[in-house]
């Protein structure tokens, strides 16, 4: 390994580590997180049993039952509001404490500081979504035994990288206007109504379907889906890697570029510290 | 030789801070409002620079420019040679900052937990690291506190956490900001005598540093500037300040060389 990607690695474990030792700090939380979990699958596992008594399971595509439909909407959703909200969060709280300014005078470049910053929520959201998938298959019966668990992880980062791209964009706004953040509120609400979440795409009407496909929720959700519960290939899930790759390809250089623009205007105006 | 921290004909504008309806009434009232103007000076390898001025004078400013969180609107600015701007990234290679604030830490971690983080940031390899550590919280006599959480920290254990933060890489250039305006008196004379004996006697660090202290400037620093209203309105020892001024102590210079400071002054982004 070269030194560069030693120091990388190491700045970003630094950033780990400091992450996990603030939420490790606050032990309450963390429970509460786990009995949130566990709510949430109960409460989907009693709707799933009253819409197959209804005899309306089958609306549910690539699921043997709505359970399973709609435990990994809410689970992989939650990668969502992780990236939406974490980069902006981490700049505001930077911004509230002071210690942005500590860490834009560090020999570290300004992405790695937003990556390393955004690690830890993204491992702890894979824990949730972990901890969803056991309790899923363990209490409820979620079927996972012919999963592609490769795909899985290759769509979920591509996802991942797809979804931090709005994130920046997030971020961005918080740089500029401060408080008050449109992106990361319409596009949860936009991607809960549109995307798939609690409801197949199909129940939509067909313009709103459309709507539907440029929303980078819906390829994550249909390909995860899929490639769990299906057992779906890569060669087989190939259409939704390519959206996410293409949103991911494109979303991401240009937010980079536009977080770089707002960190430099800031500068200018001397608000990089203001909120 | 190239000096350690350089500062050529340096200007920032703020954009005026506006509120309520004042877009409505004033839709075009927006001339921004100057804050330094036409700064020049240098600060050589090895030498303590201080900055005095009241309240709104610049000083914040022109350290966070110095320290690439600011852009200049006119001027330039180097560290060691290296532009604050164009290359700002070796610039923050020369750069140790303290800022103003205090509270700028994680205050859930421990002294030793926070310093870890900050050095892993600035590259310094493991084992140095920690050596370092220990070494700076037991001359800053934070070694007993050191696994303690920082929000347990006083406001003085805070301020002399700041100080062993910006330390922590041995930096070339070290900037200050009012770095004792906390510490007690045993512990701003002890960064007093590190500053100038340690720091700028043995390593050749640079130092510069803002204080409203004048006994501490005359103290510790080399040179002197007195900013006012942006301006740099005069620099040089203690000795050669006080004969611009034409004036028989510092604290004389320094009440000819600036205006008392206005409420409205102080309405501006920091």
């Amino acid at each position: 390994m070269t030194p560069a990607v030693v120091s990388l690695a190491r700045k970003l474990g630094a950033f780990l580590r400091r992450d996990f030792l603030i939420a490790a700090s606050y032990r309450f939380a963390v429970g509460l997180q786990l009995v949130e979990i566990l709510f949430v699958a109960t409460i989907a596992f009693f709707l799933a049993r009253f819409l197959r008594q209804q005899g309306l399971e089958q609306v549910t595509p690539f699921a043997h039952d709505y359970f399973s439909f709609v435990i990994l909407g809410l689970a992989f959703f939650d990668y969502l509001g992780t990236a939406l909200g974490v980069f902006a969060h981490t700049l505001r709280e930077g911004q509230l404490t002071g210690t942005l300014e500590t860490l834009l005078v560090t020999q570290t470049r300004l992405e790695t500081i937003v990556l390393g910053s955004s690690l830890y929520a993204f491992l702890a959201t894979s824990l949730r979504v972990g901890v969803y998938l056991v309790t899923g298959v363990l209490l409820f019966g979620l079927p996972l035994a012919g999963a592609d668990w490769g795909a899985t992880l290759v769509l979920l980062a591509l996802s991942i990288a797809a979804f931090s791209s709005l994130g920046i964009l997030s971020a961005c706004f918080i740089l500029l206007f401060k408080k008050g953040n449109p992106f990361a509120w319409l596009l949860v609400s936009a991607s809960g109504l549109l995307g798939g979440v609690f409801y197949p795409v199909s129940a939509l009407p067909p313009w709103l379907q459309s709507v539907a496909q440029w929303l980078p929720i819906t390829p994550c959700l249909e390909g995860v889906r899929r490639a769990l519960l299906a057992g779906e290939s890569l060669r087989e899930l190939w259409p939704q890697a390519a959206m996410l790759l293409a949103f991911a390809g494109v979303g991401l250089p240009v937010t980079l570029l536009l977080f770089r623009w707002s960190v430099a205007r800031a500068k200018r105006t001397g608000t990089l510290a203001q909120y | 030789m190239i000096p350690a921290i350089e500062v050529e004909n340096l200007g920032k504008d703020f954009p005026r801070v506006r509120g309520g309806f004042d877009w409505l009434r004033l839709p075009w009232a927006g001339a921004d409002k100057p804050v330094l103007r036409g700064v020049s000076f240098g600060v050589a390898p090895g030498e303590i620079f201080g900055l005095v001025g009241p309240n709104g004078a610049g000083k914040t400013t022109l350290l966070k420019i110095l320290s690439t969180l600011l852009e200049p609107s006119a001027g330039r600015a180097a560290l060691s040679g290296c532009d604050v701007v164009r290359q700002s990234a070796a610039a923050r290679r020369q750069l140790g900052y303290c800022p103003g604030f205090d509270r700028a830490f994680y205050l859930r971690l421990s002294a030793r937990e926070n310093l870890r983080f900050y050095g892993a940031l600035n590259n310094l390899p493991r084992r140095p690291l920690a050596e370092r550590i220990s070494s700076l919280l037991a001359a800053l006599g934070l070694d007993g506190a050191r696994d303690e959480p920082v929000r347990n920290f006083s406001t003085g254990m805070l301020q002399r956490l700041a100080v062993a933060r910006a330390l922590l890489h041995q930096p070339r250039v070290l900037i200050l900001d009012e770095p004792t305006r906390s510490l007690d008196p045993t512990a701003a004379a002890w960064l007093r005598r590190h500053l100038r004996e340690e720091l700028a006697g043995r390593q050749g660090s640079t130092v510069l540093v803002a204080t409203h202290n004048l006994t501490e400037a005359e103290e510790i620093c080399h040179r002197l500037g007195v900013l006012d209203q942006g301006r740099l309105q005069a620099a040089g020892t203690a000795k050669e300040v006080c004969r611009q001024a034409g004036a028989a102590s510092l604290a004389e210079a320094y009440a000819r060389l600036t205006t008392p400071e206005k409420a409205s002054e102080e309405a501006r982004p920091r």
